[in-house]
This record gives structure tokens, C-alpha cells and sequence, in this order.
């Protein structure tokens, strides 16, 4: 949901005249949102800024989104970062891919989603506090 | 391992590309047991606002979806599980001058590949003060604002979107950094 929000966010206040640039992981997502200005990391999701640990890569990726800010021609502007996860790109097959989990798992997945939307259904409806 | 080592001219393997989420996760909950699929927001048009001065002489805004830490919210810490509890469902802002302990432990990061040990790699805030100070920006707006991941596209579109761009105006910003966690 994350990389949706902020890519409707993008196009919401561009629509209304200010210029973005949104940085993130989840390239499909972004791109079939649709939004102006895109830099994208393949990196593992919660990565948007640069690896962990390490300021020279978070320096590049934050100037390279700024440049994309400040140069790209036209809406639908994607930029890659070079930067690579790792030397084996086998990182990409682990995330929510079925394929890798036994029927057992699954059935624990399952309860626990169930028991996370109810939290945040309770969260929701409790009255607003402010 | 090298941390700017670019592609080499070789072949890459054939799953080395950016990792289908929609595909991924609509067949994951499908597995799970989940009916119809999410329709993700799709626009065949997007806007775009030219910069109106260059980056040096602009206030720059910045937009998370990182949740501030909440002690009585249970488990928010790096590899923390997924914790619905610590979502939130209003947009908040926090002043740029000073530092914050921002969580992702209620968004669906790769708790695999990541452990969530550096807010540096999510919320580039102590990095935007630095950029500033050297003039590659004219200027951090004072305050940062937080987006709710609202699985409603309305909400988040008809809600928090117009909340975002009057606290922005109100902060006189002239663009926008929008990190995606």
C-alpha cells in the first residue's frame, strides 16, 4: 500500500502545481500508479533511500533523486539506480512468493493476517482520541 | 561485495528484474485463501509540475509513510513482525530541525533481505539538513509530513491527499520528496 500511497500523493500534488519526486522499491507499482517523477531502487522494500548502513549509498541515491527532480523531461520519468542489492539477484524470488512455502506456512500466514486485520479494524473504529 | 558495482556487459539471470509485486502479492493472498484480487490505482494520465526555480533556491518538502515510534504499541524494533497496531490513520507532521525515531514495523518491508536497523535507508531527514546546508537545496521546509497507507484509494485520495497539500501550502514548499517505504 505504501508505494501506492505516496505514488497518489505524488499525482494529487502535482495536480495542484508542486513539483515531486518519489523514491522507491516497488517499481510496478509506482509505474501503474503513474506519477511524474520516479527514482527507483532495486532494493528490498524498506531500502527507498539508500542501503542501510551506509551514507555514501543513501548520499547517491538522495542526489540522484534530487537530480531526477530537477531534470526529467516529461510525467512517467523513471530512473534506475545503479546500485545493486547484492552480487546474486536471488533476494527477488523470497518476497510473499508462494512457491517457497510449505502448505503449513501458508495456513500460519493466514491467521495471522486475520488476526492483524482485526487490530486494525479496532484501531479504526475507536474513537478519535484528539 | 561491491556496493557500486554496476552491471557488468554480461547476461543477467532471467529473475533479475524488478520483482512483480502485484503479481506477487495477489497470488500470495490468493494462496492464503483471499477471494478477489486488489485493484491497484491505474491512470493512463499523469500530471506534471514544471520546477519553478532551481533546486538551489527552493524549499524543499518531504513526505513519509514511516510511523513514529509508539512504546505502548507492542513490537516496532528492526525485524520487528508485522505490527498493525502501530499504523496510523491520519496525516501527522514532525518539525525538520530535530531528529525522529520513525518505524516501518507496520508496513510490509522485505523482513527477509532487510532488518530495519537504519531509519536512514527509509526517512532521509538528518541526510535532507546536511544537502541543505551545502545549497544543493535552497532550504528544508520546517516540517515533514506523515501518509497513511489507507488500503481505500478514496481515503487516501479524498482525505489525506488535500490534508498533505494544505499543510504543504501552508509550509510554502515549492517541491516535493515523497519516500516510499
Amino acid at each position: 500500500m505504501c508505494h501506492q500511497t505516496v505514488s497518489l500523493a505524488a499525482r494529487y500534488l502535482e495536480e495542484h502545481g508542486i513539483p515531486t519526486v518519489v523514491m522507491g522499491c516497488a517499481k510496478d507499482i509506482v509505474e501503474h500508479v503513474g506519477v511524474p517523477r520516479f527514482l527507483f531502487s532495486d532494493f528490498p522494500l524498506g531500502s527507498s533511500t539508500g542501503r542501510p548502513h551506509d551514507p555514501e549509498s543513501q548520499a547517491f541515491t538522495l542526489e540522484l533523486a534530487l537530480r531526477v527532480l530537477e531534470s526529467a523531461p516529461a510525467p512517467r520519468t523513471t530512473v534506475q539506480s545503479p546500485l545493486i542489492w547484492s552480487a546474486s539477484p536471488d533476494w527477488k524470488l523470497d518476497f510473499s512468493n508462494v512457491a517457497r512455502l510449505s502448505s503449513e506456512e501458508i495456513a500460519r500466514r493466514r491467521a495471522e493476517f486475520d488476526r492483524q486485520k482485526e487490530i486494525a479494524k479496532a484501531i479504526r473504529e475507536k474513537p478519535a482520541a484528539e | 561485495m561491491d556496493k557500486h558495482n554496476i552491471h557488468e556487459s554480461v547476461q543477467a539471470a532471467d529473475h533479475d528484474v524488478p520483482i512483480p509485486y502485484r503479481e506477487r502479492i495477489g497470488t500470495y493472498y490468493q494462496t492464503l485463501g483471499y477471494g478477489a484480487p486488489y485493484r491497484w490505482a491505474h491512470y493512463a494520465e499523469v500530471p506534471f509540475a514544471p520546477l519553478k526555480k532551481p533546486l538551489g533556491e527552493s524549499r524543499i518538502g518531504l513526505i513519509t509513510t514511516a510511523a513514529p515510534f509508539q512504546p505502548d504499541k507492542g513490537d516496532q524494533g528492526p525485524g520487528a513482525a508485522y505490527n498493525g497496531s502501530a499504523k496510523f490513520y491520519r496525516v501527522y507532521s514532525g518539525d525538520t530541525a530535530v531528529d525522529h525515531d520513525l518505524r516501518i514495523s507496520h508496513i510490509g518491508y522485505d523482513r527477509v533481505h532487510t532488518t530495519a536497523t537504519d531509519s536512514n535507508s527509509w526517512f532521509p531527514l538528518p541526510l535532507l539538513r546536511q544537502v541543505a546546508k551545502s545549497g544543493r537545496i535552497g532550504e528544508l521546509a520546517p516540517r515533514f509530513h506523515g501518509a497513511p497507507t489507507n488500503r481505500s484509494q478514496r481515503v487516501t485520495v479524498e482525505l489525506d491527499c488535500p490534508e498533505l497539500l494544505a499543510r504543504l501550502r501552508e509550509d510554502r514548499a515549492d517541491a516535493v520528496i515523497l519516500v516510499a517505504v
